[in-house]
């Protein structure tokens, strides 16, 4: 076993990285909630927003912080785009848009990985760097780096205000209705279409978001799509389908839980032990461990 | 999927046809490693082995409607089991493990079997897209279980496999496979447990009330599916006599195979095999043209596909073919595809 104040430092380390994986997770329990539709392409377009602020450290030199921005926006672009290619499938089953957001994630995958290769800088691994203060800080007496604290309070940030968002505007309170009963939601003349097409392009921006906030911290390549969904399922499946603040729950236990298992039983074992946490929850607890009854089916 | 499949019946060609094409096909395969190249042999030999795991992926997601996003476990289980058998002692297992490559082939289809029978009560208690990602995520740690493994899996730098069974003992083993493989799914298909299976699909709860119990029919899909792959798996580790963790084990299989099927078509019985036919000869046409873009066209094609012809390939001829023959018939058969999609869990 290691020293009490490494499992310390990883426990604290790990809640702080548990709140950028709520925010990577947010995007994606949105759409799920919302629109009954399991984003398969959303670790992909996570990955396009890290890329988006890894090209504009490159070429511009601007802090993945300015890069967030633009990565926000350019996957409000990508979502609305995805929506108009769901709207011919929902509705349909739900094979049909799971597969053909698998067939999206593919072409985003090798079409980026091409683009890299032939156009830009490669497809090896590419990392910014979040330094607003230099140096590790200390907080509660462990010491933590500077670029994760900083991920995490502009995450948490996100987070909440996408919960004040929904909780409080007009426009949320028709996304909460919609994602009730759209039926009904349209009877009382809430457009849903837009409600889904606004959806969407929230969970897309949130997603890159993340991304942008995630390449300060781990190196990004075009292949980090499948991981990052599985992450940010598992967070979902935690916290609770459609829940925002389920997602910092699940982000801390996640984050926490790879931290310390790759302190006690090898870094190379990280993915494995928040992938086995979330397969067991999925099967003991599938409406989350916060998350009321809605979930499983 | 709507895809119900009473009118499958013997193919767009009567069953003395089909045959007749089947045979021909199998004569064909086993006169390749004589008279052609040994490219056209590796060729035929990738074809045979995606044609084996995608009928054994339309098993489990187009007839029993579970779409599973980890087949790639049982495939890479398969061909890593097989390669621990002919070739022990580069895993540090003892000798007198080695086995020859049919047996060995055959332990890993085996395994694969195994592993589905102890996960899939596991599994089974997740639907639709809990089914999906909780299977993508079992391939995934399998995947980084034995990617740290490395004394048994050779980690990246792969594993060198060894057989005294020759690249054309694997390669006609492979044709006689994708033979049994087909008429057993044609059998199970339209047998008891395959119509068990489609009702399971259409509707589980009307299933379940009429005597049909859906785990027990999802299990089998899933077990017979294992089976499948796992063989696959084997017939191409020990063809191509290298496996490595990454690729071997990685989501391209999955993912070719869910083309292949939509392409083809889902929940029918030829859809697969026509699918794998079409899909070689894109992605030699692709990787050809587009080069490194092939994956890109690859994912576009399903979106295409799973838009404007939800019913693959084979499903576009069979309607042809029964607008041809009998407009009546037509109506009743697009009558009868259309309920289940929303009677779906």
């Amino acid at each position: 076993m290691p020293s009490l104040d490494l499992l310390l430092g990883a426990t604290v380390s790990g809640l702080l990285l548990g709140g950028i994986y709520a925010l990577a997770a947010l995007g994606l329990t949105l759409v799920f909630g919302i629109m009954d539709i399991v984003n398969i392409a959303h670790g992909h377009l996570l990955m396009i927003g890290g890329y988006v602020a890894v090209i504009l450290a490159i070429t511009l030199g601007l802090s993945p912080l300015l890069g967030m921005v633009a990565a926000m926006l350019v996957l409000v672009v990508v979502g609305l785009l995805l929506q108009e290619l769901l709207q011919y499938v929902v509705g349909e089953g739900l094979e049909q848009p799971i597969l053909l957001l698998f067939g999206v994630a593919l072409a985003l995958q090798n079409s980026w990985q091409f683009a890299l290769d032939a156009y830009l800088f490669g497809s090896d691994a590419q990392t910014t760097d979040l330094r607003i203060v230099s140096g590790n800080l200390v907080l509660g007496g462990v010491s933590v780096s500077s670029s994760r604290a900083v991920t995490f309070v502009v995450a948490v940030a996100l987070v909440l205000a996408t919960w004040a968002f929904l909780r409080y505007t007009r426009t949320g309170r028709s996304i909460r209705a919609t994602a009730q009963n759209p039926t009904a939601a349209g009877y009382v003349g809430i457009d849903t279409d837009r409600i889904y097409r606004v959806t969407m392009a929230m969970g897309a921006a949130l997603a890159g978001a993340a991304g942008a906030l995630l390449s300060a911290l781990f190196p990004f390549d075009p292949y980090v799509g499948w991981s990052y969904l599985l992450k940010a399922f598992a967070v979902v499946v935690l916290g609770g389908v459609g829940s925002v603040l389920g997602t910092l729950a699940g982000g801390a236990v996640i984050g926490v839980s790879e931290n310390v298992g790759a302190l006690v039983i090898g870094g190379s074992y990280r993915d494995i032990v928040s992938l086995s946490i979330f397969l067991l929850v999925l099967l003991v607890r599938p409406q989350g461990l916060f998350g009321g009854s809605e979930g499983g089916e | 999927m709507t895809v119900s499949v009473p009118s499958d019946g013997d193919g767009p060609l009567g069953r003395r046809a089909s045959l007749a094409l089947g045979g021909g096909f199998v004569v064909a395969a086993l006169l390749v490693p004589r008279f052609a190249s040994g490219y056209v042999e590796d060729l035929m030999l990738q074809t045979l082995v995606f044609a084996i795991l995608a009928i054994s992926w339309n098993l489990l997601a187009g007839y029993a409607g579970q779409i599973s996003l980890g087949h790639a476990a049982f495939f890479g289980l398969g061909a890593y089991v097989s390669a621990w058998l002919t070739t022990p002692a580069a895993a540090g297992f003892p000798g007198w493990l080695a086995t020859h490559a049919v047996v060995a082939i055959l332990v890993g289809g085996v395994a694969a079997t195994l592993v589905a029978l102890v996960v899939g009560p596991a599994v089974f208690r997740l639907h639709g897209h809990y089914f999906a990602i909780g299977t993508l995520a079992l391939a995934a740690i399998v995947q980084l279980v034995l990617n740290n493994a490395r004394t048994i899996s050779g980690g990246a730098t792969g594993f060198y496999v060894q057989n005294e069974f020759g690249e054309a003992g694997v390669y006609y083993l492979a044709v006689l496979a994708l033979a049994a493989v087909t008429v057993t799914t044609y059998y199970v298909t339209r047998g008891r447990l395959g119509l068990g299976m489609q009702a399971v699909r259409d509707d589980p709860r009307a299933a379940r009330s009429l005597g049909v119990h859906p785990l027990r029919y999802k299990m089998w899909a899933f077990v017979v599916s294992s089976f499948f792959a796992g063989i696959a798996g084997g017939l191409y580790g020990q063809y191509t006599l290298y496996l490595n963790a990454g690729s071997t084990l990685g989501v391209n299989w999955t993912i070719d195979s869910l083309v292949i099927v939509i392409l083809g078509g889902m929940g029918t019985l030829f859809g697969p095999l026509f699918g794998t036919a079409v899909f070689m000869l894109i992605d030699n046409l692709f990787s050809q043209v587009a080069g490194g873009l092939a994956t890109t066209l690859e994912g576009i094609l399903i979106v295409l596909f799973v838009i404007f012809v939800p019913h693959g390939l084979y499903g576009l001829l069979q309607e042809r073919r029964s607008t041809s023959r009998a407009p009546a018939e037509r109506d009743r058969t697009s009558a009868e595809s259309n309920p289940g999609g929303d009677a779906r869990e």
